[in-house]
């Protein structure tokens, strides 16, 4: 069975002018030990599935339709309170370090600690904060910072403290927002690494949201394409980096620069994220897409198969490639 | 697509006016507070008290509320048809007392309020403009002044003048108000310093007092009225204090001397109808003056408006 | 008296030195703490201060301590209800006793508790008959003065406690917007304790500052409670000694006011270092 199955996952939010529609039919899945990236301009929805997935939408946001199946319960179908127990216990979520994730006025230490103790109750004091103390090591913070506060750390230890405090509960699925931004790409890449190595001992599943595509690339089985609250592509991470089809991924991948390969122009993608409160017919990309055909503003996209689990929305590419 | 609040001076085409449409788009934030509404109302049913404060002894002397002496009344009345608020102790008008403190509350409100901000006004841009050793200089006596009881200085200050008239008290209480006015007046000043139109003037050869005076000022006294007009309250409610306490100008009837007669006089007890009114409007006019500033703070400042409001 | 004894009594005051001479003997004197004599106690200034001075304390602190805490609870449990009833009761509670006119007010309660009612004495610090009786304790002289100073201290703590709710209220909201608090959800702590736990400590902050910047505010508020309810303090010694003018009193209450606020400030500024790690000297 799949750690986690989502089914036709739609997601509004209420606002002044209609409700905005940020997740539209997202499915995916994921097994234990496995990652999946999310792909996406800013606004593209897949900070709202995180959101989603850990039952923590803003009060204006609620899911519509679909289900969330993990380890085989629906959390679409959960109580608060019962939300409540899985979060942190089962899911975690691992916030950028840039944001003020960490209580400036607590210690580092008893916030790690606090995500302990609100699952084990019965636990004391003492044991919770010998469990942190492993825990830093394990991500390579020196244990005589526990007692700092926040601003004491640098960028790099606040997103390893993040990164502790989601393991507290040995969770089996994490759910990674930006884990990077805002870090140097040597600390990146260390943080990186390390989230890697944990992800193998401890057989987690990681869902990795980013805009960047060569983070996701390097760290995820999976590859998930997100345009205007839509997965547009989906597959396997060398079916999509390699063979992409949906030309916003194309567009994508060549937005950013490399190292190897031939030297090629940047390739910028022209044009803004459509209006999501009333979301045309047809295609959403298509007045920003290089390879529109005209069937493509009228006929709403549906899933090509494309390999053993690759699969793009694109009306051209029913066509035949 | 939305039918937002285009405004009503863009209907009317004067949308050459830039203070037309911001004070347009203002009033429509406005209405929607509520508390700006009430406190609008309140204020509104001051100002007509004060205006009307000239009325009654025009109908008869006896409604003059400092001299006014009803000759079949020696004593406090409570309400009659009369007297609709009763009379107070030497058998004067309290209603028509009531009105005179309207007047006399407004004249403190607005004067000390002017008084100050153009005090402020005159720091605050030297201090921003000027800075460094005269910004500081004057930054932390506005500082030291900020934290000083202004109540107990005023005090002190009577004590070595004598007896206060009104419109010494409304001097010193914009002596001891400036320092806000200042602090925000010398920020817009700063930040309007480094704009390009003061550079053009300082290389045509402007002078320091030209360039405060021409340039700046324009730009600084809009928002320093703005902000600072609804700050009257403290001026209204340190007069009446100082008139509670006895140190208030004898020759004119404020809320606050109104407090101090029925106190001193042993009436507290035995005349609701004198004790209750003035009290109460003093704190209604506070409180209207208040609420019409959060009103204000809304429309100045976008980050505090309601997320449901049209921006 | 005599034109001798008149003369006599200025060579003893030193007024017939030169103005010179006069003024520093004043600055020596006033900087090693001859303050004169009060012209209308007879006494020396130094005294009567120091006598008033224990009560200004007594009730100015548990006013300030009383109101803001208080406040700072109420005004947490406002932002958790923002928009419901219990926000709007109490927004508006709070808007409306904090523009009440103190001495009013004061006057009211007066009227209503002490004399209406009887429950509480209006005037004073003290009961001569309990604190003449050489068998009472330390107690019941203890509940003597509690007993006189629930009208004072209600005066104060009414006009308030409003402002404090209303700051912790907006304080409140503001940090509810806060990463750190979408952390403490997302660990599945019950709102509660997020309240509690993690937005309250970082809230209350600002009310720190506050007390801090309202403190001229509450020490005129103090001087008129004391005079009105006749509590023996410095406030009221300060107005007293003004309409009588008994300059030398009226000076010296006026400097222990400023150093009141000074030490307040300083106080407060310790406090807010305290609560808040970010900033350590």
């Amino acid at each position: 069975m799949a750690l986690l199955e989502v089914e036709n996952l739609c997601i509004d939010y209420r606002t002044k002018n209609g409700y905005l529609r940020a997740v539209d039919g997202v499915s995916f899945s994921l097994d234990r030990g496995q990652s999946l990236g999310f792909v996406g301009e800013s606004g593209c929805g897949k900070t709202t599935i995180g959101m989603g997935l850990m039952g923590l939408l803003p009060p204006n946001g609620f899911i519509r339709e679909g289900r969330i199946l993990f380890e085989g319960e629906d959390l679409v179908k959960l109580s608060p309170d019962e939300m409540r127990a899985v979060r942190w216990r089962k899911i975690a979520m691992i916030f950028q370090a840039a944001m003020n994730a960490l209580n400036p006025v607590q210690r580092v230490g008893d916030q790690v600690a606090e995500a302990i103790l609100v699952h084990n109750p019965g636990l004391s004091k003492e044991k919770a904060m010998e469990q942190v103390e492993e825990l830093f090591e394990l991500v390579g913070i020196e244990t005589d910072r526990m007692r700092d506060y926040p601003h004491q750390y640098s960028g790099g230890m606040k997103q390893r403290a993040i990164i502790a405090m989601a393991l507290a509960c040995r969770p089996a699925l994490i759910i990674a927002d930006e884990p990077t931004t805002a870090l140097d790409v040597i600390v990146q890449d260390q943080i990186l690494a390390e989230t890697r190595a944990l992800q193998k001992e401890f057989n987690i599943g990681i869902i990795f949201i980013s805009h960047d595509i060569s983070i996701v690339a390097d760290m995820c089985h999976d590859i998930g394409v997100m345009y205007a609250g839509q997965l547009v592509e989906y597959g396997s991470r060398e079916e999509v980096f390699e063979d992409p089809v949906h030309p916003y991924t194309k567009a994508l991948l060549s937005s950013f620069p490399t190292l190897t390969g031939q030297k090629a122009d940047l390739v910028p993608i022209p044009g803004e994220t459509p209006d999501l409160i009333e979301p045309q017919l047809g295609c959403r990309f298509c007045d920003r897409c290089r390879e529109q055909i005209p069937s493509c503003k009228e006929k709403t996209p549906e899933w090509v198969a494309m390999g053993h689990r690759h699969k793009a929305l694109c009306c051209r590419c029913e066509m035949g490639r | 697509m939305t039918e937002k609040t285009t405004t009503g001076a863009e209907v009317k085409g004067l949308q050459k006016y830039p203070w037309v449409t911001s004070f347009l788009e203002g009033w429509a934030i406005f209405r929607q507070s509520l508390l700006g509404k009430i406190g609008l109302v309140l204020l509104t049913m001051f100002a007509l008290m004060a205006l009307t404060s000239y009325i009654p002894p025009l109908i008869d002397p006896m409604y003059n509320p400092m001299t006014g002496v009803d000759p079949d009344i020696t004593d406090s009345t409570g309400p009659s048809l009369k007297h609709w608020l009763g009379t107070d102790f030497m058998g004067r008008d309290i209603l028509s007392q009531l009105l005179a403190g309207a007047r006399v509350a407004f004249m403190v409100g607005v004067s000390a309020a002017v008084m100050s901000i153009v005090l402020g006004t005159a720091i605050g841009m030297t201090a921003g403009y000027m800075g460094r050793f005269v910004d500081t200089l004057l930054m932390r006596l506005a500082d030291m002044i900020m934290v000083m009881p202004t109540l107990l200085v005023v005090l002190i200050l009577a004590a070595v003048f004598g007896q206060l008239n009104i419109w010494t008290i409304v001097l010193i209480i914009a002596l001891f108000r400036w320092p806000g006015v200042s602090r925000i007046i010398r920020g817009q000043t700063l930040s309007l310093k480094q704009r390009p139109f003061i550079e053009a003037a300082k290389v045509a050869g402007a002078s320091h007092f030209r360039i405060i005076f021409r340039h700046i000022m324009p730009n600084v006294l809009p928002l320093a009225f703005l902000f600072m007009t609804f700050r009257v309250t403290s001026a209204i409610i340190i007069e009446a204090a100082l008139a509670f306490l006895g140190f208030g100008d004898p020759g004119t009837v404020s809320w606050g001397m109104m407090l101090q007669w029925v106190w001193k006089t042993g009436h507290m007890f035995k005349a609701l109808y004198w004790l209750l009114p003035p009290g109460i409007c003093i704190s209604l006019i506070t409180l209207s003056f208040y609420m019409l500033g959060r009103a204000m703070d809304e429309v100045l400042d976008p980050r505090l408006r309601r997320e449901d409001q049209t921006d | 008296m005599t034109p001798e004894d008149a003369e006599q009594l200025i060579h003893q005051l030193g007024l017939d030195q030169p103005l010179g001479i006069q003024y520093l003997v004043y600055l020596k004197n006033f900087f090693t703490g001859h303050f004169g004599v009060s012209f209308h106690y007879g006494e020396p200034v130094v005294d009567v201060i120091w006598d008033r001075l224990p009560n200004t304390i007594l009730l100015f602190t548990t006013s300030i301590i009383l109101s803001a805490l208080v406040g700072v609870f109420l005004g947490k449990i406002a932002s958790w209800h923002k928009g419901k009833k219990t926000d709007s009761i109490m927004t508006i509670g709070a808007l409306v006793t904090h523009t009440l006119f103190l001495p009013w007010l004061a006057l009211i309660l007066i009227w209503v508790f002490g004399y209406k009612l009887g429950w509480f004495p209006i005037n004073g610090m003290i009961s001569e008959e309990v604190w003449l009786d050489p068998d009472a304790g330390l107690i019941k002289k203890g509940l003597d003065v509690l007993y006189h100073m629930v009208l004072p201290l209600s005066t104060l703590f009414l006009i308030h406690f409003g402002a404090y709710l209303l700051i912790m209220r907006s304080s409140m909201l503001e940090t509810l917007k806060e990463d750190y608090i979408l952390t403490a959800r997302a660990k599945g702590l019950e709102e509660k304790d997020i309240r509690d736990h993690h937005a309250a400590p970082n809230a209350a902050l600002p009310v720190v500052t506050s007390v801090g910047l309202s403190l001229a505010f509450s020490i005129n508020g103090g001087a008129l409670t004391e005079t009105v309810f006749t509590w023996p303090g410095i406030g009221r010694e300060l107005v007293f000694s003004v309409s009588q003018n008994d300059y030398p009193l009226a000076q010296a209450s006026f400097l222990l006011i400023a150093i009141v606020v000074l030490i307040s400030n300083l106080v407060v500024d310790v406090l807010y270092a305290y609560l808040d790690p970010r900033i350590r000297y």
